[in-house]
């Protein structure tokens, strides 16, 4: 059943549905620690519970200028290879079930979008695109950002 | 730690037993090793020998439960020998401590096979055994099972300390680690939330006793995991011991920095690579005795092993004195192993020339020898230790050695952490790189502007300073007063240093480091992230990489004049020393000649000597030498021969071996008598009969003619009956004539001509410049202004071209 459970979320100005595997939680984060020289998609460190987090600006990621992290802002903790980063979300719907499956992409995307989306999926009279949390993170082409 | 090839079964209470045995011994046996061999070096030092007892009685102590009589009987055998030598019964000497080598070595064996078949085979230890008994005049029944005498009892009391441990599944004490880590992390937010929600004192204390006791139990726990380098470095001596002698160099061993603490299980992962580098530097960086005296060597080569704690790393390094690696040897090994072709390599810059030893499939040894034929290349060892996150570097100083670098990383380590400030925000230095911290406005410190960079000297010695916030590129904070700035002096590694500048210390703290995400790990600066008691977290920096970051050669080597003037010195100083070559002549006496006038010591087939007009000679390439000998040294072989040169003619002493050169002693008692030996000095408290090379090259110089540099070119012409080349050129080549015969051509211009007839035009005179000597065939001149020469008449011959060519020939 957990294949079936997403976190419905809008961002970087986009609904996605989240495949929830990878999530941790979703928590809100104050000022974070910036990270100078870092790739530009590393929105700073923060820390939860002891461990620290890397914050992950998607908006950089799909190619949009970065936005400022506000304090209180909501963000969604997941884990990638052992490590801990939060993705900044504009707003966190819901967490549900969704029983359609998931579809191949049909029509043309923005290209930041096109790479990081698996799929896309009906829930509620929507189409939502389907977005594995790690895409956000392990982006070849921003290795070499 | 655990050796993996002993470990077989598990499963029974017993086989547990067993293997903890196996583990236990195997970590003795390295040990001991060790210990033995730096026993042999001072058989008085008596805690080395009181150890190895040790050692010993406990393999035998433990075999005893498990009912492995082999085992036991061994060490017994061992400890008896051992203990004859605690209570003084019997000397300490080579062949004792080469009978318990031999010991350790069959437990060894026996336990590698205990590992895999679970019961000990079936043998016969009498030989081994029957070593030690070796110069034992005691005759002491060797093989005795039953009977074991009474140990004092402050032996068992060492015993008990040095000896109880107990061993722990790994992933048990992973738990812990990570579970006290969270612990102290959780505390440190807990105090932070106390103390912002102002709890009375009485909470605030209990806290602090929590807090308190957290701390201890990170210390503890910190160092359960952790392990002193010592343990790395304990087999090496042996291993450097038994290669030397193999391959007949004189190596010292030295090892630094055992104090140093390393993660096990990083431990078990360079171990191999280690071992491997050192049996490399053994086996093709040390030259041979005869190759270091040409070099001008000290004849015993030293190999050391240090290892240090830098910043978030350790650094273990492996220098040895020998050849160094040769680019251009590399490059023609590399081709020729298809490691790489011609056109690759064309393009390499030297340092990646070097790099092509860590190709797989290459190996730099000519011939594979029994040290470097195991299959173990340096690529292996460069994938060993990046597994782990570390880098292997090459120092490579060809023609005077080799050294090794590892670098490995310490994360999930607690490490002692200097917080500064630097563009509003905090950073983490490690302690352990911080040589001193001044502040940037103070008087010791001055600030000059180079040519658009920045350097500080502080109280004479210069640094290249660094601006924290230009390598992280960010804007200074408004907020910072520029009077507080502070100049942390950093020395990442050995021979670096420079100093960074940031907008003010803070404090240090105790911190846990973790390794960041990787796409901040790449970016070169942070070595790791920290979560101070703030609760915010805190970028480790990494030192080094700001270097690489910043492009700045921080290396200390001529940057201070005082110092390198002293250096020079110090080392002039010790060349003007006068050394003295000690070697073992063919009659087995040891005897002494000065290093200067050694040339370099040639080894040559005996059948390269030949006897001729009563004189030994021997054939060097497409040169004959006088050799000082009586007669010809029989035998199949080859020679080795000291070549003396005293700037105009070599002479050949043949020698049995070169055992090692030392530093001529100031008093020499002279021989009565002029002689070969010109006295006799002591070195190392025996009497040395010290060579005369005056005397030496008195006795060949006269009558011999010592081939010269450039030895004149005669031409001889009008040969109409080939008399000059048939009877002249042989005797003018004796005197030390290169010839030219008439019709041979030859681009050079001769010194001299000489003319076979009394008159007419000379054939093949190329210009007046060159001098002529005629030759008249009868034996009465002419007449007062006959310059001819008669030419049976060798003396007038020989003085004629003499003092036409102007060199003094012999």
């Amino acid at each position: 059943m957990m294949e079936k459970l997403y976190l419905i979320a809008r961002i970087a100005d986009t609904r996605v549905a989240l495949r929830s595997r990878a999530i941790n939680s979703v928590v809100t984060v104050g000022v974070p620690v910036e990270v100078p020289a870092a790739p530009p998609h590393v929105a700073g460190l923060f820390a939860l519970r002891s461990r620290v987090f890397t914050l992950i600006d998607p908006h950089v990621v799909i190619g949009l200028s970065a936005v400022p992290v506000a304090p209180g802002q909501r963000v969604i903790v997941v884990d990638v290879a052992e490590h801990g980063y939060a993705l900044l979300a504009d707003e966190i719907e819901d967490v549900c079930f969704i029983d359609a499956p998931e579809t191949r992409v049909a029509g043309k995307l923005l290209p930041g979008w096109a790479r990081v989306a698996d799929a896309m999926i009906e829930h509620r009279g929507a189409s939502l695109l389907v977005v594995d949390p790690s895409n956000f993170i392990t982006l070849p082409a921003l290795k070499a950002a | 730690m655990v050796e993996p090839q002993f470990l077989g079964r598990t499963g029974t209470a017993m086989d547990d037993l067993l293997n903890d045995f196996l583990a236990e011994t195997a970590e003795i046996l390295a040990e001991a090793g060790g210990a033995i061999v730096a026993w042999e070096a001072d058989p008085t030092d008596r805690a080395q020998l009181d150890a190895i007892f040790r050692f010993v009685h406990t393999i035998k102590g433990s075999s005893g439960f498990l009912a492995l009589p082999r085992v036991t009987a061994l060490s017994h055998a061992a400890e008896d020998a051992l203990d004859q030598v605690r209570r003084g019964n019997r000397p300490a000497n080579a062949a004792l401590v080469t009978g318990v080598l031999g010991i350790l070595d069959r437990l060894g064996e026996l336990c590698t096979t205990l590992g895999q078949k679970g019961v000990e085979p079936v043998g016969d230890d009498r030989g081994v055994i029957a070593a030690l008994a070796v110069d034992d005049v005691a005759d002491e029944p060797v093989i005795e099972v039953s009977g074991v005498p009474m140990r004092r009892e402050d032996d068992l009391q060492a015993e008990l300390q040095n000896w109880r441990s107990i061993r722990v599944p790994l992933p048990l004490l992973d738990s812990v680690m990570t579970g006290v880590t969270d612990i102290v992390l959780a505390r440190n937010e807990f105090a932070r939330m106390l103390r912002e929600s102002g709890a009375d004192l009485s909470v605030i204390a209990s806290f602090d006793r929590l807090s308190d006791s957290i701390a201890g139990m990170r210390q503890s726990v910190s160092q359960m995991r952790m392990q002193r380098i010592d343990k790395l470095f304990a087999p090496l001596p042996r291993i450097v011991r038994d290669l030397a002698q193999d391959m007949r160099k004189k190596i010292a061993f030295q090892t630094s920095g055992g104090e140093v603490e390393l993660d096990r299980e990083m431990m078990e992962n360079i171990r191999d690579p280690l071992i491997h580098i050192v049996r490399n530097a053994i086996d093709h960086g040390i030259e041979s005795l005869e190759d270091r005296v040409a070099a001008g060597k000290d004849i015993t080569a030293t190999i050391s092993v240090s290892a240090r704690q830098s910043g978030n790393q350790i650094e273990i390094e492996v220098r040895d004195d020998g050849r160094g690696l040769s680019p251009d040897a590399l490059v023609a090994k590399a081709i020729a192993s298809r490691v790489a072709t011609a056109a690759d390599v064309r393009a390499l810059t030297p340092k990646e020339k070097l790099e092509l030893i860590f190709r797989p499939g290459f190996s730099t040894a000519a011939k594979v020898t029994a040290v470097s034929g195991r299959g173990v290349g340096m690529d292996i060892v460069k994938a060993n230790v990046e597994k782990i996150g570390g880098i292997v570097e090459l120092r490579n100083d060809e023609g005077r050695g080799l050294s090794i670098l590892l670098r490995v990383p310490m994360t999930l380590t607690i490490i002692s952490g200097l917080m500064v400030r630097a563009a509003g925000q905090y950073f983490a230095i490690p302690r352990g790189a911080v040589r001193e911290i001044l502040l940037e406005s103070g008087d010791t410190v001055r600030i000059d502007q180079l040519g658009g960079g920045e350097l500080a000297t502080v109280r004479g010695e210069q640094f290249p300073l660094l601006r924290l916030e230009n390598i992280l590129g960010r804007e200074r904070d408004a907020d910072d007063d520029s009077d507080d700035r502070a100049l942390v002096i950093v020395r990442p590694g050995q021979g670096q240093s420079y100093a960074l500048s940031v907008a003010a210390i803070h404090d240090h703290e105790e911190l846990v480091i973790k390794p960041a995400a990787p796409m901040i790990m790449s970016t070169g600066l942070y070595a790791g992230t920290t979560l101070p008691d703030n609760g915010r977290p805190v970028l480790l920096l990494d030192v080094q990489g700001l270097l690489a970051i910043a492009a700045i050669d921080a290396s200390e080597a001529g940057r201070s004049h005082n110092r390198m003037a002293e250096a020079d010195a110090a080392a002039a100083a010790a060349r003007n020393a006068v050394q003295l070559l000690l070697f073992r002549d063919m009659n087995s006496r040891v005897r002494g000649v000065r290093l200067s006038v050694i040339e370099r010591v040639e080894e040559v087939p005996a059948t390269a000597l030949f006897e001729s007009a009563g004189r030994v000679q021997a054939q060097i390439g497409e040169d004959i030498f006088p050799v000082h000998a009586a007669a010809l040294p029989g035998g199949e072989g080859t020679l080795k021969l000291l070549r003396l040169y005293d700037g105009h003619a070599v002479l050949c002493y043949p020698i049995a071996e070169v055992i090692d050169i030392v530093r001529l002693p100031d008093a020499v008692q002279p021989s009565a008598a002029p002689g070969l030996i010109a006295g006799v000095v002591l070195v190392g408290g025996d009497p040395v009969e010290l060579i005369d090379p005056f005397w030496l090259m008195e006795q060949y110089a006269a009558g011999a003619p010592a081939p010269a540099l450039r030895q004149p070119l005669c031409r001889v012409t009008d040969d109409r009956d080939g008399w000059g080349g048939n009877f002249l050129a042989p005797i003018l080549r004796n005197a030390g004539y290169r010839v030219v015969l008439g019709d041979d051509a030859s681009d050079e211009v001769p010194d001299v001509l000489l003319c076979c007839t009394e008159e007419g035009e000379i054939l093949g005179a190329v210009s007046g410049e060159v001098p002529v000597i005629r030759l008249r065939t009868s034996i009465a001149a002419t007449g007062p202004e006959d310059e001819t020469v008669y030419r049976y008449d060798r003396q007038a011959l020989l003085d004629a071209l003499r003092r036409q060519v102007g060199g003094d020939r012999a």
